[in-house]
């Protein structure tokens, strides 16, 4: 802007020095010629109005002063004198000045606008240059294709791009640059430009280089209108190739991500504390059993938390969002088709760029490593129970067998004796041998009775300081499943600080054993919701210890009480009536004793007494030696 | 018909059992084989005459009921009453289906295990009659020429000389001697006689 000023000035200044010089030429001129004040005022005129054309219009009023001056001072009379005589002079004067300065002013304006005129043709020409120059070397490919897509026009750079020159695509149809399988697609796209022009439409799109590599693009396109009303399509579009491959490789990671989480059975998942933002990968939502489509929120986590846990996760949560911390714990979820699933949640509180605070963490199933592992204990929790529980099922069963063979044959025998008897004529020496069988089968039996309670109460080979607590907690441990299956609510009362008792352990065991597996069988003939079994220890005055095991079950006949404890005797279809028997014969071989009494309000109690020294045993009935009896 | 008494076959590993079953048996008046394991009857030599076994169901070694398949597949088909000290219902139900004709615990009810062996050698004689009579059949069989076979089980099938002849493309008249041959040789006394043989020998009316 200045310097626009500064050059007006100057060429004002020339004007001004240029006309001056001029004036007194042209002055100079005319009075040797002596020509009269009109053609000196013409002359005047025709140099003020060629100067106008270099300068500006006030060095054309100055100029036009000046030659009124010259034209006062030496045309006018009396010449050489500013003075003007004649009237008519001071009209021409007048005339002179106001024409001049029209000239100049007319002359100025007309330059005006030839100069103006030839700075915008130039700014014009500068700036096709410039979108010339945009158009050919942006790194963008430009398109500019007819309605049947043709190609119009295409950059440098864009036909450089595929390999081509201008002249090469030019003319030919836009498809060529595309691959087989998408050209139909190409098509497609362009018929949706022409048919709405003005709208901008994108695509990402293969094309095809002229020698067979391939590169992914994005394509913007609209089509115009032009003058003739014909439609053409400009597509601008940007190599995305490398962008691609990078989107590629990181689905393929995040595929393998997603394979690994889903083979691991890991989900991951972030939790940005302050939004409330839940972030799941797909494993986390099959874990929850929720679509991918639905967003993840507190509210879905909390809605699959097991009822029994869902309090305290809530607070626990809450807790965290207070004092983060890192955490790992093991949640149980309960799905929608009532299953139960275990998980592993581990988490890790991070803190972001804006100090916000947001878990990173990952959740397991582990509820198939569980079940195993629980099915692992249950089985290795079993083989223990049955190792121990067929030490007096075989015990029993063997008993049974050993009796019932004599037993068999002595009925039998006695069948033979009186057939041989009844027979005509009576077959006497048959009959007599039949009834020596039936004598030996008879002492066999006795023999085997009297075996068995030998074999039982003969001295415990164990006298170990027993802790009767751990002597009845395991036993409870061995039976927990039965008691579970069976709905069975089990106290255990077991006091503190009791003496130790000197006994054998397996056989003590065998007797809480039995006492409680008898109580579970009283129990099944109960409603389920009053199934109470208590096995209490305490302190038993003077210098004993003793065990209850007491339960709600059916119970047992007041007037049966006293037979109880005898062998064979059984109230159960299935039993052999030897447990109680055996069970008594083992506490009264420790110096103890053994009883029943009906429970209040229903059920039975079975206790058994344990002296802690000999000086404290019970002086039970002494157990016959006659096995008969 | 004169046959081999009936023996009764006991088998169980305790001797006091075994005695007194075999006793018991003796004294209505049968005859008796007892044997400590079924190998030992399996190894013994058999009177051939109907009879039925009573076997301890467990046995030291194989299982009575696998004694039992064994038997099946060594030809031997006698009856077997099982008694068992224990026996649980599975085992019984087992037992039946494969061919026991009576399962008995211990301590035996006599009648009971009686009435058991009686049915049981009745059934080994009917089975052992039905065995002879086919026997005899597939003798009689044997005699017949090939030809005659073929018109055999064309004549089974109910059709007259005519349509034989022109299935087996001969004569009616060869057709009725084959078939008085077949009559004679089969000693058949009517043709629903010939067709009963025909049945009890298992053969089929091929070619209807």
């Amino acid at each position: 802007m200045t310097r626009d000023r500064a050059s007006q000035v100057w060429t004002s200044a020339t004007q001004c020095m240029v006309g001056v010089i001029g004036v007194a030429a042209l002055t100079f001129v005319c009075l040797r010629l002596q020509v009269e004040f009109a053609t000196a005022g013409f002359a005047y005129l025709i140099l003020i109005a060629v100067l106008s054309l270099i300068g500006s219009f006030v060095g054309s009023v100055i100029l036009s002063a000046a030659a009124a001056l010259c034209l006062v001072y030496f045309f006018t009379r009396p010449a050489f004198d500013f003075t003007v005589d004649l009237p008519q002079d001071l009209l021409a004067l007048a005339a002179f000045l106001t024409t001049s300065i029209i000239v100049g002013g007319l002359t100025a304006r007309l330059r005006a606008g030839v100069e103006a005129s030839r700075t915008s043709q130039d700014a014009l020409r500068r700036s096709e240059e410039e979108w010339k120059e945009v158009f050919e070397h942006n790194p963008v490919m430009y398109f500019m294709v007819d309605a049947a897509g043709t190609v119009l026009s295409v950059n440098a750079f864009g036909a450089a791009q595929l390999g081509y020159t201008v002249g090469e695509l030019v003319g030919q149809s836009v498809v060529g640059v595309f691959l087989e399988e998408d050209r139909a697609l190409v098509r497609a796209n362009l018929a949706v430009c022409t048919a709405t022009p003005g709208h901008a439409h994108a695509w990402e799109i293969r094309k095809i280089r002229k020698n067979g590599t391939v590169l992914w693009v994005r394509e913007n396109a609209k089509a115009v209108r032009r003058a003739e009303d014909q439609l053409i399509v400009l597509i601008a579009c940007e190599d995305i190739t490398e962008r691609k491959r990078t989107e590629d490789a990181l689905r393929e990671s995040e595929a393998y991500l997603a394979e690994a989480q889903r083979l691991s059975r890991t989900g991951s998942f972030g939790w940005r504390v302050a939004t409330g933002e839940l972030i799941w990968s797909e494993e986390t939502f099959r874990i929850f059993g929720y679509d991918r489509t639905t967003k993840p929120s507190r509210d879905l986590v909390v809605q699959r938390t097991h009822p029994d846990e869902r309090t305290a996760f809530e607070q626990f949560l809450a807790h965290m969002a207070r004092e983060p911390a890192d955490w790992d714990q093991e949640r149980r979820l309960l799905m929608p088709d009532g299953s139960i699933k275990q998980v592993r949640v581990v988490a890790r509180a991070v803190r972001d760029a804006q100090d916000n605070l947001e878990f990173v963490g990952a959740i397991m199933d582990v509820t198939a490593s569980r079940r195993a592992e629980e099915q692992l204990i249950l089985a290795r929790e079993e083989l223990a129970h049955v190792a121990r529980v067929t030490t007096v099922g075989e015990l029993t069963a063997a008993i049974a067998h050993e009796i019932n063979q004599p037993l068999t044959g002595l009925v039998t025998s006695g069948h033979a004796a009186q057939r041989w008897m009844a027979a005509e004529p009576p077959n006497f020496d048959a009959a007599r041998r039949a009834i020596e069988r039936m004598i030996n089968d008879g002492t066999r039996a006795a023999e085997v009775i009297s075996r068995i309670r030998a074999m039982v109460r003969k001295a415990p080979p164990r006298r170990d300081a027993l802790d009767i607590n751990d002597t009845v907690t395991e036993v409870i441990t061995l039976i927990r499943r039965e008691v579970q299956r069976n709905d069975i609510t089990l106290h255990a009362e077991l006091a503190d600080d009791l003496p130790q008792v000197p006994g054998d352990r397996i056989q003590l065991q065998q007797v809480v054993l039995n006492l409680i597996v008898n109580a579970i069988d009283a129990l099944k003939g109960v409603t389920r919701s009053q199934r109470e079994l208590t096995v209490a220890s305490a302190a038993d005055a003077p210098g004993g210890v003793r065990v209850t095991v007491r339960d709600s079950g059916s119970g047992f006949d007041g007037r049966s009480a006293d037979r109880l404890f005898d062998a064979f005797y059984t109230t159960k279809p299935e039993g052999m009536g030897m447990g109680l028997a055996i069970s008594r014969t083992i506490i009264e071989a420790h110096g103890g004793k053994l009883w029943a009494s009906p429970n209040e309000p229903k059920g039975a109690i079975f206790a058994f007494r344990l002296p802690i020294d000999a000086a404290h045993a019970v002086l039970a009935d002494p157990v016959p030696a006659d096995p008969a009896s | 018909m004169s046959e081999e008494p009936p023996v009764v076959f006991v088998i169980d590993d305790d001797a006091s059992v075994r005695e007194a079953v075999a006793d018991l048996v003796r004294s209505v008046g049968l005859r008796v084989e007892a044997f400590g394991s079924p190998q030992e009857f399996l190894h013994s030599e058999r009177p051939d005459g109907p009879g039925c076994i009573v076997l301890d169901v467990r046995l030291p070694g194989p299982s009575g009921l696998e004694f039992q398949r064994t038997l099946t597949k060594s030809d031997i088909h006698l009856p077997i009453i099982f008694i068992s000290g224990h026996g649980d219902i599975a085992m019984s139900v087992k037992a039946m289906k494969s061919g026991a004709i009576e399962f008995l615990t211990k301590p035996l009810p006599e009648q009971e295990l009686l009435d058991a062996i009686h049915t049981g050698i009745e059934r080994d004689r009917a089975r052992r009659k039905d065995a002879a009579v086919v026997a005899d059949l597939r003798e009689r069989f044997a005699t017949l020429t090939p030809r005659e076979r073929e018109v055999l089980a064309l004549v089974i099938t109910g059709r007259r000389n005519k349509q034989i002849a022109a299935q087996a493309n001969l004569s009616e008249m060869t057709v009725k001697i084959h078939r008085s041959q077949i009559m004679r040789k089969m000693r058949a006394k009517s043709l629903v006689d010939l067709v009963r043989m025909a049945d009890a020998l298992g053969v089929s009316a091929e070619g209807a």
